[in-house]
């Protein structure tokens, strides 16, 4: 009975890594990292002045991967770019959620519950690209699992870890917002999947890769359709970080906390004496905090 | 009549780039590069720095098209003889006694000739892309036009990247975002000869570069006496435009008129989403300054 399940269990991991990804899943991935441009500020009326410019912003949302993985594996960056069909899907999304009549497309897609469906697709394709990267990266660097790693991780997070480039695009050059210094939750979850599917493909991790592909979708799914659901944006993370951080740079996070304090409550408050800032840190720090994070956490939310 | 239109274009299709059309490239993107502000005093302070510039200014679009696909940037270094010519033609530009050269190039006529071979250079340029990027990606016709594209008008996007990590330009301008009219006439040209390479055009090619190379050399040259910029291309523009990105703006007026009656807030909600979204990232990108 155990193995029997077990067997059908491995079978059905087995039929699910080898799903076609192109028209739906792919569809979906374009459909939501299109939707977060559209979050962005500005990102609406540079499409309507400036077509072309946010096109490319489009493509680099949705084969930013691609893109990077490219560039730091010395392959020609626009080698996605011969994937005719994928492109024109890709533009026809983007099409469709900038200049669809009365924004019908828009609306529907950002309904919660389609949402919520294609943002499981969407984890899907993530998951899927990171084992893809680091196949790719194993088959150039047989020892080199630091390049697997940054390999997978690039090709998980995306577009998050080029967005200075991208907001180059849209004509905002802030050198001094980066996505290394303020990780976003699937950005966090690619390096961490990146790490598992080294081990796994090392083989230092004894599981095969189908089940390690189904049950980290199966993660990715879970907390990122529970994230969007509930609108919230603690990453799972949170809570083991804040067991490990202190451990490990002890000294280094006691003086980042302190110095978070500092700016919340000199934002908050707009310069009071040192005195006065003790007073009101307890009170409005935490708020303060927290309503940071979470801003921070909704443009970074792909 | 017929076979003499023939023998004219081939002829011209045949027609070396090396010596003078080259020539004239590098004269107009070196001009170009001294009419910068600051651009004299940069060199006689520090030449290998105006040198390398005016490189760029000159392979910037080679450059480009080598990093998309994965070639050393610097291969045009190898072709020592164009590196040279370049490099005489920035020298004697900077640095030749009583500015003779600069005074030359200001008589209009010379002006309008060195432009007009540089846009013929360009056709070139074009058309080399797009056979090289054929040669890596048989179907990849998406390849083939950005290829042709940034062997064009690459420079242009190279040279603004200098300008960025020199500090002298904020992208806040437009100008990165509003595509020049070099740019998009380069787009245009990369467009149909993909069209022509894939054989959805049935014209041949030496036709279709003599055609080409004349509407760029007559716009150019027209703009530049008149002085004006995209005269020929705003209209079809505007047309494609509205045609094409113009439908929710119309109904969203539409809608408007009727909501004047009927109080409708079908737009009003998606219109007023991504702005109180700006409205809160503005907000949120103040507080991790303040951070």
């Amino acid at each position: 009975m155990d193995l029997l399940s077990a067997l059908s269990l491995g079978e059905l991991a087995l039929s699910f890594s080898r799903v076609p990804l192109f028209p739906v899943f792919d569809l979906s991935y374009f459909i939501v990292s299109i939707l977060y441009l559209k979050y962005e500020p500005g990102a609406v009326e540079l499409s309507r002045r400036h077509p072309v410019a946010s096109w490319m912003c489009a493509m680099l949302h949705c084969f930013g991967s691609y893109i990077l993985a490219d560039l730091l594996l010395g392959e020609p960056l626009i080698d996605y770019f011969s994937n005719n069909s994928s492109v024109l899907l890709a533009s026809a999304v983007w099409y469709l959620i900038f200049f669809c009549p009365l924004d019908l497309f828009y609306k529907c897609v950002s309904f919660l519950p389609v949402k919520l469906i294609f943002v499981a697709m969407k984890e899907v394709v993530r998951v899927r690209k990171i084992a893809v990267g680091i196949h790719h990266a194993h088959h150039h660097y047989h020892h080199g699992w630091f390049v697997m790693i940054a390999t997978g991780w690039v090709k998980g997070s995306g577009v998050a870890l080029m967005s200075n480039l991208e907001q180059l695009l849209r004509g905002v050059w802030k050198p001094e917002t980066n996505e290394i210094l303020h990780m976003s939750f699937p950005t966090k979850a690619s390096l961490y999947g990146a790490i598992l599917f080294t081990l796994q493909q090392t083989r230092w991790l004894p599981v095969s890769k189908a089940s390690l592909i189904f049950i980290f979708t199966m993660f990715m799914v879970s907390c990122k359709v529970f994230l969007t659901a509930t609108h919230s944006h603690n990453s799972p993370f949170d809570v083991l970080e804040g067991y490990v951080c202190p451990v490990l740079f002890g000294a280094a996070w006691g003086g980042d906390h302190h110095h978070d304090n500092h700016g919340a409550s000199h934002g908050g408050s707009h310069g009071g004496g040192p005195g006065a800032q003790h007073s009101v840190l307890p009170a409005k720090s935490k708020e303060e905090l927290s309503e940071g994070s979470r801003k921070k956490k909704t443009k970074k939310a792909d | 009549m017929d076979s003499s239109w023939e023998d004219l274009t081939l002829a011209f299709s045949r027609t070396s780039m090396f010596p003078f059309f080259d020539i004239a490239h590098y004269l107009v993107s070196v001009m170009a590069l001294k009419h910068r502000p600051g651009a004299v005093e940069g060199a006689w302070k520090n030449p290998f720095s105006s040198w390398f510039t005016a490189m760029l200014h000159c392979f910037g679009g080679g450059i480009l098209s080598c990093i998309l696909l994965a070639e050393p940037p610097l291969r045009f270094f190898a072709n020592h003889t164009n590196v040279l010519l370049a490099s005489s033609i920035w020298y004697i530009i900077f640095f030749c006694p009583w500015d003779l050269i600069s005074q030359g190039y200001s008589f209009l006529p010379v002006q309008l000739l060195a432009a007009g071979m540089k846009e013929v250079t360009r056709t070139w340029k074009i058309i080399g892309g797009i056979t090289h990027a054929n040669s890596y990606y048989k179907n990849g016709w998406l390849v083939m036009i950005a290829i042709g594209w940034a062997q064009g008008a690459g420079g242009i996007i190279i040279t603004n990247f200098e300008q960025l990590l020199k500090g002298d330009w904020k992208p806040e301008g437009n100008e990165w975002l509003k595509m020049s009219y070099p740019s998009k006439v380069t787009l245009l040209g990369s467009l149909i000869f993909t069209f022509q390479h894939t054989k959805h055009l049935t014209i041949s090619k030496h036709n279709l570069m003599f055609l080409y190379t004349i509407f760029l050399v007559t716009t150019k040259i027209t703009m530049m006496i008149t002085e004006t910029s995209s005269v020929t291309l705003a209209p079809f523009e505007d047309i494609l435009s509205r045609m094409l990105f113009g439908w929710q703006h119309q109904f969203s007026l539409c809608e408007k008129k009727c909501g004047a009656k009927s109080s409708s807030n079908g737009t009003g909600s998606s219109v007023s989403k991504p702005i109180t979204d700006g409205s809160d990232d503005v907000k949120r990108k103040h507080s991790k300054k303040t951070e």
